[in-house]
């Protein structure tokens, strides 16, 4: 009886802590999504309410068309998929190597080389890479950041594919490779059809990763033409008065992809994840 | 016929391997290595962005300019204020997190999805919203603050130089706790049940249980995050950028802020290469510590 009890209390623990945790960490997305809807007199007041008198689509009108967001996206966008693809593709090979000749020496520093780049933070590599950049002749352009956007994700990709090759049991491939097919048509029929699910993860993370960079973006892009998002938000802050409605709508529109990949994609996201950095 | 037949297939195992790693190492390479060499190099060089004509060998002085800034030692204390107040917060709150979510009830997947967005959203897109919401002028927190009356005039967060570290600190670990609650929570779930019930049995308490019993089977998993957060938060830039770009007068400038400001601002590039080389050294000291802390554990476990 007694234990029942405690049991019940527990659970209202549970729920009370939990529900206080989740307005913690969901309350500025709420209070986001309002303030993008209300007018400047409803933004620019000392008594701000949860509600809104006269709701309007003008912070989005503004951001989207007159700050030139629209271009921002589409910048952020081919950025970012370019970048998913190529490390996605990297990925996959180097994984599969890692996880297939894992005891030949050359992988096994390879290995070592991806665990330790893991642990450099770009930061400190901002300005060699600036200058690199700048020789190549590449600083206004996609190329900068979707070179410095994959190289950084490598590493963990790899080891999110590595770790999914190794579940797969070699006697798949060695049953193709009797049926007459080589190691790139293997990889090609028979592992990539299987792994789709991490494919998806990596590739996911990789685009996030992207999508959400900010430094190299702002450092490397002077220019609105090149410009992504992440950077565009930070300078149009900048702006003499700031606009905050407009900048809300702006934040809305940077999170939208990632909430909806993540409320579809959730279960492959954190998996992947999971298997990648236990692994790093 | 057939050793030699056997080390062709080994060579052709060895050619596959490189071929498949090649255009990983080619990018670790040129985008890593030779970047973190240039920075080691320049370090002791006189380089400067558009001044091409400062050239040659410095010797130390790159880093004595840098230790003899007037603001180095405030961002070296800033530095690690924000880096061992945001872990610590990370951490707490990761982990309650993690055990309140390590039940089995109603809507547990609707609250993990709650609790892991801030991790997914931009860091400028954080930084932004906190900075709307903690205004001082139109901020909803200082008008619920008064309203409740905990404060009598608006506070403004991030423009008061004693309270913006603290508030970006605030904000980090809003935007970085999740990571913490589901590492622990992927690692409670492989912990045996049955050792929490024997506990339970034999009449041990929820904290009990928890402290003698989850805490130390989540060494090695802390140790990983714990010493991955500590590199990711103190080489941070983005965060303290976006919300105070360092200020006010200096306040929340950390080491990182000082790099950028050195190769972006003053375009000295030896200096902010000298800088980074320091910090670089720090890394390199606290992984051969870590790596002999994860030794050491998993030693204990065999």
């Amino acid at each position: 009886m007694l234990n029942k009890r405690n049991r019940v209390i527990a659970k209202v623990i549970t729920y009370v802590l939990l529900i206080l945790f989740s307005i913690y960490t969901m309350f500025p997305f709420v209070w986001m999504l309002i303030s993008s809807f209300k007018p400047k007199t409803e933004i620019r007041t000392a008594t701000p309410s949860f509600t809104i008198d006269a709701p309007t689509l003008e912070n989005f009108h503004r951001v989207l068309f007159d700050a030139g967001f629209v271009n921002y996206i589409k910048n952020s966008l081919i950025v970012s998929v370019t970048a998913c693809v190529i490390s996605m593709i990297i990925a996959v090979l180097a994984g599969y190597a890692l996880s297939r000749f894992y005891k030949l020496k050359v992988v096994k520093v390879s290995n070592l080389a991806m665990m330790l780049s893991q642990m450099i933070p770009g930061v400190l590599l901002l300005v060699p890479l600036y200058m690199i950049m700048q020789m190549l002749g590449i600083l206004e352009s996609y190329r900068s950041l979707i070179l410095a956007y994959t190289t950084f994700v490598i590493p963990l990709c790899t080891f999110m594919m590595s770790s999914f090759f190794d579940t797969v049991p070699t006697a798949l491939e060695e049953a193709a490779e009797i049926d007459g097919c080589n190691r790139a048509q293997t990889l090609t029929k028979v592992i990539i059809p299987l792994s789709i699910p991490s494919l998806v993860s990596t590739g996911l993370y990789a685009f996030i990763n992207a999508w959400n960079e900010f430094m190299y973006g702002y450092i490397f892009i002077s220019t609105d033409t090149y410009r992504t998002l992440t950077p565009a938000i930070m300078l149009f802050k900048g702006a003499n008065t700031i606009d905050w409605g407009a900048l809300m709508a702006g934040s809305v529109v940077a999170v939208i992809p990632v909430t909806f990949i993540f409320l579809f994609l959730q279960r492959y996201f954190l998996a992947g994840l999971m298997a990648g950095s236990v692994k790093g | 016929m057939k050793p030699s037949r056997k080390l062709t297939r080994d060579q052709r195992k060895f050619r596959t391997a490189l071929i498949m790693l090649a255009p990983a190492l080619i990018f670790l390479a040129l985008m890593i290595a030779f970047p973190l060499g240039k920075v080691i190099h320049d370090a002791f060089t006189h380089v400067h962005l558009i001044n091409k004509s400062m050239t040659g060998f410095a010797g130390l002085e790159n880093f004595k300019t840098v230790i003899e800034d007037e603001h180095f030692m405030e961002a070296v204390q800033h530095t690690v204020l924000w880096t061992v107040f945001s872990v610590l917060g990370e951490y707490v709150v990761g982990m309650i997190t993690a055990v309140l979510l390590n039940q089995k009830f109603k809507g547990r997947a609707v609250f993990r999805t709650f609790i892991f967005i801030p991790w997914l959203v931009p860091i400028i897109v954080a930084g932004m919203t906190w900075d709307w919401i903690l205004n001082p002028e139109f901020g909803i927190l200082n008008y619920v603050l008064k309203n409740l009356g905990i404060i009598e005039t608006s506070i403004n967060f991030l423009g008061n130089s004693d309270y913006a570290l603290a508030t970006v600190i605030f904000v980090n670990i809003w935007r970085s706790f999740p990571y913490y609650t589901i590492s622990f929570l992927s690692a409670m779930q492989s912990i045996p049940g049955d050792l929490s019930e024997a506990a339970a049995i034999d009449g041990a308490g929820v904290f009990r249980r928890f402290f003698s019993v989850t805490l130390p089977q989540l060494r090695s998993v802390s140790l990983v995050i714990v010493f991955i957060h500590i590199i990711w938060t103190a080489v941070n830039f983005d965060f303290i950028w976006v919300m105070t770009e360092g200020g006010p007068n200096y306040a929340t400038e950390t080491l990182p802020i000082m790099i950028y400001r050195y190769s972006m601002r003053t375009f000295d590039v030896g200096a902010a290469s000298a800088l980074s080389t320091m910090m670089f050294t720090v890394m390199v000291i606290l992984f051969i510590f870590y790596y002999r802390k994860r030794t050491q554990i998993s030693e204990d476990m065999a």
